[in-house]
């Protein structure tokens, strides 16, 4: 798997990433997932990336971009569902 | 004006395969010039969709004749959004620039769909749309057009670096995989 953009994350983010993986597979994919099993992890690794954000200033590009993004709507990708979708329909 | 392209693909490969080498694409031998990835976001929402939010930098590639209006060339922030919906095996992802977005705003989004879990096959669909606020003599449309003659390549790259992972995970499983990541080196920053 890639590096964390911020290398001192970096084993952190493999530790989530190798608990994620393996939970899509073999829980959520097959519907067997209760819990959110990948929280230990997850916490520390969002923790390093969030402050290395801030730290790098990418937070705010990161803010901009989301307030322009076209696709986000209720959590939906409107932008994207629109063209797959009418389009379909139409045909 | 803003350009667009469109474009559908079938992979042989199931769902669960698909959206799996989705999220373990980097690195891999089609994506040197990829340098990470993180996630920022996750959540599972009440219709039982995964949502994920990811940022990825890539070694920056614009043209030669923008250089000029650019502090300085580096890399490109690109960020990820991705919802799978297990029930119907549909993955949507949309992708887009972070930064120079003055100069060019690349959006793309794909919507992914196999039969069932197990069905041999998934399709996607690519819809790419290119647009540059670039105010002036023309450049704008320069920018446009050359983003979108290139983007037929590097989409051509990325569907073989997804194969690559896909193929990789059904014959050698996931392990090797991963040891065959961890081979792959990234390019140096190369100029165009």
């Amino acid at each position: 798997m890639s590096a964390s953009f911020a290398p001192q994350c970096t084993e952190k983010k493999k530790s989530y990433d190798n608990c994620f993986n393996e939970w899509y597979n073999e829980k959520f994919l097959k519907g067997v997932a209760t819990v959110n099993e990948c929280e230990d992890t997850w916490r520390e690794y969002e923790e390093c990336v969030q402050s290395a954000l801030a730290e790098k200033g990418i937070k705010k590009m990161l803010d901009q971009a989301e307030k322009e993004a076209p696709f986000k709507k209720n959590g939906v990708l409107t932008g994207s569902e629109e063209v797959s979708f009418t389009k379909d329909s139409k045909n | 004006m803003v350009l667009w392209y469109r474009s559908e693909h079938n992979y042989d490969f199931n769902f669960a395969t698909v959206s799996l080498a989705y999220f373990i694409r980097y690195p891999n031998p089609f994506a040197s010039h990829v340098l990470s990835d993180d996630t920022i976001e996750r959540f599972v929402d009440a219709e039982g969709k995964l949502h994920s939010t990811r940022i990825i930098y890539k070694q920056g590639k614009l043209p030669r004749f923008v250089r000029p209006f650019l502090k300085k060339v580096g890399g490109t922030w690109i960020l990820e959004k991705s919802i799978i919906n297990p029930q119907t095996c549909e993955m949507q992802t949309w992708t887009s620039n972070l930064d120079h977005r003055r100069i060019l705003q690349v959006h793309e989004s794909a919507h992914y769909k196999s039969k069932s879990l197990n069905a041999p096959s998934t399709s996607v669909r690519y819809d790419v749309s290119f647009s540059s606020n670039f105010g002036s003599w023309g450049i704008k449309d320069r920018i446009e057009s050359w983003s979108y003659t290139r983007f037929g390549e590097n989409l051509n790259k990325s569907k073989k670096g997804m194969f690559f992972v896909m193929s990789s995970l059904k014959e050698h499983g996931w392990n090797k995989l991963r040891e065959m990541q961890i081979a792959i080196k990234h390019q140096p920053i190369v100029e165009e």
